[in-house]
């Protein structure tokens, strides 16, 4: 009896952990949110940047892109980067995200490797499958890609990187025409509501699915680079998506004025006529983001199938009520408001609301596979046995602990972007964006300030450059 | 089990050989299609097309019949979707139209490092003043190459189609007439595979 005990005690304990194991190594090794979820682990990562140290933890971040979620590591890290300051790096790593993208779209129709991922995804979660961003996320990696080589004084390139996010954009475009429909006809009890909220709070309208601040950096960088009909076709886009702001009119009426355009009498009588500098005047663009964007939730619900305990966990977005103020710049003459351009938040519940579907497949693959093996554990062993007890109590706490949801997306991105315009003498301005300690920032004669201020909570940083 | 032990350390030894990377030396001019970006080919067929065009245009033929014209590069505007080195295209048009004996060229990017050298011929006392070189004896350009290279960028699901044109002009400083134009496309397609890594 003893001998059967130990006998049946140690096969039980090998098959669950085998299976455990199998899982584990099937995976590969770099697994950093299968276990520990991202927004935790980025956390620290955004408090640094409220710091004056923002690149204290930088390396660390950076060690994470030879890992399977590269891609998210490459762009935080330029984004850190970028938002200290240090342009030269920030571009590196963008580069190399730009390259896991561009990888990602070569893989072949069915590939060994995604086959794999998924596979794996089944017994552990879906964050075994390789990060691969949003279309949002993709195209502000290009915008910012692009300020960086217009920061670094390269224009030539900040317009290739222009050129990219505009050919992304137009792809962008046609699959927000196509998803529209797919994302409603989806029809599941209880994601159906997880994605009513979903859309209550990302709003349903086009600027959920479009990005305007990226129509409008993409346009000021061909204004200020002397392109200005291409500028004319990206201030029109970002206007359709948000019609309200009311730099962006004075940008199109000026421009339609500028360059003859046939819509010039239409955008007159509804904005107003251009107002153009005076000659000697400068003209200072700023472009202000504030907040994070938010972090994605789990929910979790426990359930039992043949009697053992499985889980779901769905990664969601929490209530969206945070308003974000418009920000007073005070030293550029009378006092000027920001007006806002685009809400990222609202792009990224979008972007989960799209991959609900999908994930609801995986999810329901996943709590067959798992239940399977914790029945399996369980009927190896005789009923009753403590051998068989122990290996199923193990094999459900293993499926409860890896029932893990997604939570990965791009933290380090602002929550809002706001933009506001102004002409001025030529000469030193002191700005100062509401509390935040003033910049000095210069107007030349003629040319373009472009203020970029990135508004991280507790601090506030300001880059200009003249163009 | 001698022979057993035998194949596994064959087999180990064969799987690290297969894992060792190598380096080849291969030939520069061959065609070269590791992925549909601007690449090596591109370059010299663009190079090669744009030279024999100019050197067989009529009237540049009858220009360079007694004389040898002196040209400037202006850079060559990169307008693709793509970080492209255009000095390096400009510099391979420049290199063949040279070595064919028929022009003569001013290099606009050294200025910079001819003026400090003169500067320091004449003005820091160090050098002999009979064989310092005196400002102001180059000769000017009499015409600017320059040029364009823009690209068309499609994809739709597995396939992604790139078009390049390269437009390059002759323009007479003196009179501001274009004295020779041509344009070299490209097209490229590119069809994902089925079943990979």
């Amino acid at each position: 009896m003893k001998t059967t005990f130990s006998n049946s005690l140690i096969r039980s304990a090998i098959s669950s952990t085998l299976i455990i194991g199998f899982a584990l190594g099937a995976s590969g090794c770099a697994y950093n949110s299968v276990f520990i979820n991202y927004p935790s682990q980025i956390a620290p990562i955004k408090q640094g940047l409220n710091t004056a140290t923002p690149l204290a933890d930088i390396d660390k971040l950076a060690s994470n892109i030879n890992g399977n979620d590269g891609l998210l590591y490459a762009q935080e890290a330029g984004r850190v980067a970028q938002i200290a300051g240090d342009f030269a790096s920030s571009k590196q790593y963008y580069q190399q995200a730009v390259a896991a993208y561009i990888a990602f779209d070569d893989k072949a129709k069915i590939s060994a490797s995604d086959v794999g991922a998924t596979a794996s995804s089944l017994v552990l979660n879906d964050n075994a499958i390789p990060y691969r961003g949003p279309g949002y996320e993709r195209i502000m990696l290009h915008q910012y890609q692009a300020l960086n080589y217009l920061f670094s004084g390269d224009y030539q390139g900040a317009l290739v990187e222009v050129r990219r996010s505009n050919e992304l954009q137009g792809s962008e475009q046609e699959r927000y025409q196509k998803s529209q429909k797919s994302v409603q006809a989806m029809a599941n009890g209880t994601v159906d509501a997880e994605v009513n909220k979903l859309g209550q709070a990302a709003g349903t309208v086009t600027s959920s699915f479009l990005n305007a601040y990226s129509y409008y950096t993409t346009g000021v960088l061909h204004e200020v680079l002397g392109e200005p009909n291409d500028a004319f076709i990206d201030y029109r886009k970002a206007a359709q998506i948000t019609p309200d702001n009311t730099y962006l009119q004075q940008d199109l009426v000026r421009l339609a004025k500028q360059l003859g355009m046939p819509q010039y009498d239409e955008f007159k009588r509804r904005w107003g006529d251009a107002k153009l500098p005076k000659s000697g005047e400068g003209q200072v663009i700023l472009m202000v983001e504030r907040g994070f964007v938010p972090e994605k939730q789990a929910l979790t619900v426990p359930f039992t199938i043949h009697g053992n305990w499985q889980t779901v966990s769905l990664a969601t977005y929490g209530p969206n009520n945070a308003f974000v103020q418009p920000a007073q710049v005070q030293g550029l003459g009378t006092e000027l408001k920001t007006e806002p351009i685009a809400n990222i938040d609202a792009l990224a519940i979008t972007a989960l609301k799209e991959d609900l579907p999908g994930t609801l497949v995986r999810q329901v693959a996943r709590v067959y596979a798992k239940s399977e093996m914790a029945y399996q554990v369980e009927k190896s062993g005789k009923p009753g046995n403590n051998a068989a007890d122990i290996g199923s109590i193990a094999m459900q706490i293993f499926n409860v602990v890896t029932e893990q949801a997604d939570r990965r997306s791009w933290l380090t991105l602002p929550k809002q972007a706001q933009i506001g315009r102004r002409y001025l003498n030529p000469g030193e301005y002191t700005l100062q964006l509401d509390k935040a300690p003033p910049a000095k920032i210069d107007v030349a004669a003629g040319k373009t300030t472009l203020v970029w201020a990135i508004d991280t909570g507790n601090y506030t940083r300001i880059y200009s450059i003249i163009i | 089990m001698k022979q057993f032990k035998l194949i596994f350390v064959l087999a180990a030894v064969l799987g690290l050989a297969a894992c060792q990377s190598k380096v080849e030396y291969g030939d520069a001019t061959e065609v070269e299609t590791v992925n549909e970006n601007f690449g090596s080919t591109d370059l010299q067929a663009i190079a090669a097309k744009m030279v024999d065009s100019m050197m067989t245009f009529p009237p540049i033929v009858a220009m360079t019949a007694n004389n040898r014209p002196i040209l400037f590069v202006d850079s060559i505007k990169n307008k693709t979707s793509e970080h492209i080195d255009t000095e390096s295209v400009t510099d391979s048009i420049s290199n063949k139209l040279l070595r064919s004996g028929k022009f003569r060229f001013i290099d606009m990017t050294k200025v910079d490092s001819v003026r400090k050298q003169l500067d320091y011929q004449n003005n820091t006392g160090m050098i002999d003043p009979s064989t310092a070189i005196k400002f102001g004896r180059q000769i000017g350009a009499q015409y600017m190459l320059y040029g364009n290279l823009s690209s068309i960028v499609k994809q739709d699901g597995s396939t992604k189609d790139v078009y390049y044109k390269m437009t390059m002009r002759l323009m007479d400083l003196e009179t501001g007439l274009i004295e020779w134009s041509d344009e070299k496309e490209i097209r490229k397609t590119k069809s994902k595979s089925f079943l990979g890594m």
